[in-house]
């Protein structure tokens, strides 16, 4: 009863402040961060207001317009360097939008909100877009964004919070994309800043988004949206690739060479505009810059289709993906396989009933981490080592991890009791040693290297493939012939769907390919396509099979057709300049690499982009022979 | 016993609280509540300062000036698009309209820089470099411009609302925060939504809201969600939101207005 009292009297209380704040206008709140509960309601159903941008958004924007966009000269090279056919490829058909141009998109939205059954608390919230069925979690619990050597996917990891009367969401982990249609990039280094505010019946989602990759200065956006008080009705949007293009050969990626994209001058004759115009990058966003363009000669203009010559190659601006604070760091992959970081190289561990199998062994600077790391993860010890190559990344903990297994299949068995000291001796005592399985040529190299013998692959195949079937899944060893260098495998874990690449593929610097070690550009291409045959998307190009690379954050195929392309549009360039009777001199001084160097580019270090070139001009154009 | 005790105590405490409340809406014998805030005072947020906008959007259309006809994404009707099909900009420099793309529902997209100020407690200032215009916003009295490029405008501060505010802060039910500046302008004298002559008649409203929004890193952007309606022109509500960041004074420009 007197409960009952006391709910009445804060029920007037309450009625009482209605009245009040009617008559007076409520205090200025501060523009911090709202304590609890939402400032706005975004759930319900969205049609997008294209009158900004309507052709882009809709039928599609026109090749070479850039306008208004800060690209760098990576980016506008890139641009320029797309051709709009690259989405025939089977690997590019199925892509997805990324947010920033999701949420630019043509089609219909949802939003709901998921709150936790027992205590109501906002979890997340859903964002859904019909074009590409784009399935946003804007996660409101706090939870942090994931590290660096997490997948990236279309949509990115978003969290969000309230500040103000708007909702602002941060998305990292995104993948490579559009930001506009024509092939104006978003790298996969992207954050985006999202303010959702709400205006009665209007959204208004203004993007903003920071690319150290392709932009000078942050692009904003901001793209309106009407409530519609009906279900649209329509959802999805099913995609299956195809042969778009029957009898192409698997090496070819649409593109234009630098300064002979034919279709170059078309928007600017269209629209009577200088041909810099849309090229100008950052200054075109400003007022005053349609003065700037009169005094342009053409020369000047013309210049900005190709990399600016005598200019030392830009470095990579992506964030490192690998840790680097002496941990090891474990990400769950999928069933029992996971991915190991931290020791210079990833690696893959595969767990079970039997023994671990690991995919490379790392530098070997923390290998005892590395071992502490596995323990927890198995009940038995390592079993099989898997070596990709014989690059030190790969190898340099064979010896510790590898002293750290055993292999019990050996002890009694046939080829022990016959061949006490079998190639490399580690057969001998398999209760001592896990067995290491590689290419033959990796055991010559390090054999060659004088590398201990304990280090060293004793169970090797010389053609195509190593198969064994291992706690309950099938893996495979595929040679990769002349790719980085003459031993390298990619390895498949065919039930949990996970390919180990080696470097093969990473996602942070351009491949080392070793001509002096058997590497060419040519078996490079044809060792990444391999993997695309083997992968498989869960949605829209992206998910489904999982792909480890030697270095870098957790991958799926859309990652490694992104370096696909990129090593064939630089093999194509370099050829081209060889065929035109070029020096290699000449094939470094032209960049030829000038719109991937903010991704990938080095000129420090043991791998830096003159040297990739060198090495694709090397293996195309082997040295002449002494007589 | 305690518990009682409490209860009883915070129903008094509540009580008393609302018949306050209530007391000062001027009933009774309470002393008159003070005076509201003044609006610059109940800002909430500082829209003033310097400001450039960022013509990412409609590019094209908003750094040059379109050719005749090309009204792509503007929801024109067919007088519309008969006026925008006459366009003679040749005809509007004789006629002393080279300012026609100037009045308010086409100035804020035009690459500009503005300048905004507090004209008094009741009037924000908003001036802009691109065709030296000037708008006035007015809150809670008559605002004057009616009949001219700018016309009259009307603001408030505007806040979402909930049915009922808690009267604890924090502490359950929807809470008041933020908000947006909310202009209404009407009576504008006839212009162009683009340079090369879309039009929106004397009859068009123009609902605009202004947000202020903190990027991460120190930057600011403000934001103004633009609709407009014109039942002459217009099939559909306009909406656009050209979105402007901080600048010093130094790149003030003042250019005259040009038809071209």
């Amino acid at each position: 009863m007197k409960s009952l009292r006391a709910l009445l009297c804060v029920g007037i209380a309450a009625a009482g402040a209605s009245l009040l704040a009617q008559g007076q206008p409520s205090p200025a709140p501060a523009a911090a961060d709202a304590p609890s509960g939402p400032a706005i309601d975004i759930s319900g159903y969205w049609t997008p207001t294209m009158n900004e941008d309507g052709m882009e958004r809709g039928a599609g924007s026109e090749l070479n317009d850039y306008g208004g966009f800060a690209l760098n000269e990576s980016g506008r090279l890139w641009a320029l360097s797309y051709d709009p056919s690259r989405v025939t490829l089977r690997h590019h058909q199925c892509d997805a939008y990324v947010t920033p141009y999701q949420m630019r998109a043509t089609g219909n939205f949802r939003a709901w909100e998921e709150r936790d059954p027992h205590t109501q608390r906002l979890v997340a919230i859903h964002w859904w877009a019909q074009v590409t069925e784009g399935h946003r979690m804007i996660w409101m619990d706090g939870r942090p964004h994931p590290p660096a050597w997490a997948p990236h996917t279309f949509r990115g990891f978003s969290t969000g919070r309230y500040v103000g009367n708007a909702l602002v969401v941060t998305t990292t982990h995104l993948k490579q994309g559009w930001l506009r249609r024509n092939g104006t990039p978003e790298s996969d280094q992207a954050t985006v800043t999202e303010f959702f505010v709400r205006h009665g019946d209007h959204l208004t989602n203004t993007t903003v988004v920071t690319d150290p990759v392709f932009l000078t200065e942050p692009m904003v956006r901001s793209n309106d949206y009407y409530r519609t008080p009906i279900d649209h009705g329509t959802w999805l949007y099913a995609c299956d690739d195809g042969e778009q293009i029957v009898g192409r050969a698997p090496d070819v990626v649409p593109h234009y060479f630098f300064g002979k994209q034919p279709y170059v001058r078309e928007y600017s004759e269209r629209h009577k505009l200088p041909l810099a115009a849309s090229m100008s990058g950052a200054p075109s966003m400003y007022p005053g810059f349609a003065d700037t363009l009169k005094n342009l000669t053409e020369a000047a203009q013309t210049a900005l289709l190709q990399p600016a010559p005598g200019k030392l190659n830009e470095t990579s601006k992506a964030v490192d993906p690998e840790p680097r604070d002496g941990e090891i760091h474990v990400l769950p992959i999928r069933d029992n396989v996971y991915m190991l970081a931290g020791d210079g190289g990833n690696i893959v561990v595969q767990t079970g009933d039997q023994g671990a199998f690991l995919v490379d062994t790392g530098t070997g600077k923390l290998s005892d981490k590395v071992i502490a790391a596995i323990d927890k993860l198995s009940e038995r010890p390592i079993q099989f080592i898997a070596n990709t190559s014989f690059l030190p990344d790969r190898t340099g903990g064979n010896a510790k991890l590898g002293a750290a297994g055993m292999d019990p299949s050996l002890p009694g068995s046939f080829f022990v009791n016959s061949a006490p000291r079998a190639a490399t001796g580690l057969f001998a005592d398999p209760l001592r040693h896990a067995t290491i399985i590689a290419h033959n040529n990796v055991t010559n190299r390090l054999q060659d290297a004088k590398i201990p013998e304990d280090a060293v692959p004793g169970d090797t195949y010389l053609e195509e493939r190593r198969r064994k079937a291992h706690n309950g899944d099938s893996i495979e060893l595929f040679y990769e012939p002349n790719a980085i260098t003459d031993g390298d495998s990619i390895v498949v874990f065919r039930r949990a769907d996970v390919i180990a690449t080696g470097d093969i593929f990473t996602t942070t610097q351009y491949p080392v390919i070793d001509p002096k070690n058997g590497g060419g550009v040519e078996g490079e291409i044809k060792a990444l396509n391999d993997i695309l045959n083997r992968t498989n998307y869960e949605h829209e190009g992206e998910g489904g099979t999982y792909v480890v690379p030697g270095h870098g954050f957790l991958s799926d195929e859309h990652e490694v057709v992104e370096y696909r392309d990129m090593v064939v549009i630089v093999r194509d360039r370099v050829k081209a300049m060889i065929n035109a009777g070029a020096t290699l001199a000449q094939v470094k001084a032209a960049r030829l690499t000038a719109d991937y160097d903010t991704r990938y580019g080095s000129n420090t270090g043991p791998w830096t982009t003159e040297k990739f070139v060198e090495a694709v001009h090397n293996s195309l154009k082997p040295a002449p022979k002494t007589k | 016993m305690r518990v009682v005790r409490l209860r009883a105590a915070v129903t008094a405490a509540l009580l008393s609280w609302t018949i306050v409340a209530l007391s000062g809406q001027g009933r009774g014998g309470a002393p008159p509540p003070a005076a509201p805030p003044t609006p610059r005072a109940a800002a909430l947020f500082d829209i003033t300062g310097y400001w450039v906008s960022l013509v990412t959007e409609d590019w094209r259309y908003r750094q040059f000036t379109p050719a005749k006809g090309d009204y792509v994404s503007v929801p024109l009707s067919a007088d519309g698009r008969k006026i925008a099909d006459m366009w003679d900009p040749a005809k509007d420099e004789a006629a002393g309209d080279q300012c026609k793309a100037y009045g308010a529902a086409g100035l804020m997209r035009m690459p500009t820089r503005l300048h905004i100020t507090w004209q008094d407690d009741n009037t924000l200032k908003l001036e802009t470099d691109a065709g030296t215009q000037i708008r006035t916003f007015t809150f809670g009295k008559a605002p004057t411009g009616a009949g001219t490029l700018q016309g009259a405008s009307v603001a408030t501060w505007d806040q979402p609302r909930a049915i009922f505010a808690s009267p604890i802060p924090n502490r359950g039910g929807p809470q008041v925060r933020g908000g947006a500046l909310k202009v209404v302008t009407t009576s504008m004298k006839p212009g162009y939504l683009r340079k090369n002559g879309i039009p929106y008649s004397a009859n068009a409203v123009m609902t605009e809201y202004f947000d202020r929004l903190d990027v991460p890193g120190g930057d600011s952007l403000l934001v103004v969600t633009t609709e407009i309606v014109d039942p002459e022109y217009l099939t559909t509500p306009y909406w656009t939101s050209p979105h402007f960041k901080p600048v010093d004074a130094s790149g003030w420009h003042p250019t005259p207005c040009s038809a071209r």
